[in-house]
């Protein structure tokens, strides 16, 4: 996921909600929040609960609690949300804002290529470190097998 | 366009529900709604700030007047659902009391379950304290004089048929302006 440079606003969305924190402020510097930006959801904390299914199939378990900030904005007439995990209310507010600016047709380009690019590459680097670190940790198990 | 509602959801929704709660418990006496927030016609800034106070996913709201834009404000910032038909609605905001429906199309109430009744919120021109038709009931003292303008006739004669179905009937909030003021079910009307 997230390999292609031309993101869906669901992939968008996921991409900005994932971002580092400090990473997306970076980014989204040269677009604050205009002063004509409606804030029409505030940005709010609260809990999820986050169910499973072992492999997929299994019956529905509830996996635990998390907490989750959410916010929405309008600007010019585009409404973004943002659903982030954690408390980190700015984070909420840029994402939102991220949102709302990515469905402007005049300011997509600009925001996908200074604000979505940098933040997927971010993610993929942080995925494959994740994946080189658990690799390096794998244990071969084996088994003697006995002559019999 | 899209408009917000409270400012600080928590805190307006309880100064409302607080003086709500005051005006259900003092009927037929005009009160001042603390904090009001901002609606797309026909509802106005008080009648929403009522809905945004007592509505959220469990609550269902008729609207009399089904606007797009009041629709989609209200699911957005309450998460209640709209209904269809009067019957099946806890909340109902009549924005043109003129053309309402019958009181008695509202639910009333089971007889083991009276709350399960609707609570009807009334757009009007304006009351008059101390003047007009007399009430007494729990919560008034001797009697509460007020006159409500803007409601047809048959609203009171409707009323008065609801009140020998006690415990089951409905309860009205009035609005005008940035006043409320309420007639639970037990409210009488006094004849002249």
């Amino acid at each position: 996921m997230d390999t292609s440079p031309h993101l869906a606003r669901p992939q968008w969305m996921s991409l900005l909600a994932q971002a580092e924190p400090a990473e997306l402020a970076a980014a989204m510097a040269p677009f604050a929040p205009p002063a004509h930006a409606t804030w029409l959801r505030p940005p709010q904390t609260g809990l999820y609960m986050l169910r499973g299914r072992i492999g997929g199939t299994g019956p529905q378990f509830n996996l635990g609690e998390v907490s989750v900030t959410r916010c929405s904005v309008q600007i010019d007439g585009h409404i973004g949300h943002a659903w982030v995990r954690g408390g980190n209310t700015k984070h909420a507010e840029l994402a939102a804002c991220a949102d709302a600016w990515l469905q402007a047709s005049d300011k997509h380009p600009q925001l996908s290529a200074q604000v979505l690019e940098p933040l997927r590459q971010s993610l993929q680097a942080r995925r494959e470190a994740a994946s080189r670190k658990a690799a390096a940790s794998k244990v071969e198990f084996f088994t003697v097998v006995r002559g019999e | 366009m899209m408009l917000a509602a409270f400012t600080h959801p928590v805190f307006d929704s309880q100064r409302n529900f607080r003086e709500l709660l005051q005006a259900m418990a003092r009927p037929a006496s005009p009160r001042t709604l603390p904090v009001l927030a901002p609606a797309p016609v026909p509802a106005t800034p008080a009648a929403m700030a009522i809905l945004l106070t007592l509505c959220d996913t469990s609550t269902s709201v008729w609207l009399q007047q089904a606007d797009e834009a009041l629709s989609q404000h209200l699911r957005f910032h309450t998460g209640c659902g709209l209904v269809q038909t009067p019957v099946e609605a806890d909340f109902a905001l009549i924005t043109d009391p003129t053309t309402m429906p019958p009181l008695d199309t509202f639910a009333l109430g089971d007889p083991r379950y009276p709350d399960r009744s609707a609570s009807l919120i009334v757009q009007v021109e304006a009351f008059h304290a101390n003047t007009g038709p007399r009430f007494a009931g729990p919560g008034i003292r001797d009697v509460e004089r007020v006159r409500i303008d803007g409601l047809p006739e048959r609203f009171w004669r409707e009323r008065v048929a609801l009140a020998s179905r006690l415990p089951l009937g409905i309860d009205l909030y009035f609005v005008a302006a940035q006043n409320i003021l309420a007639l639970p079910r037990t409210t009488r009307q006094l004849e002249d």
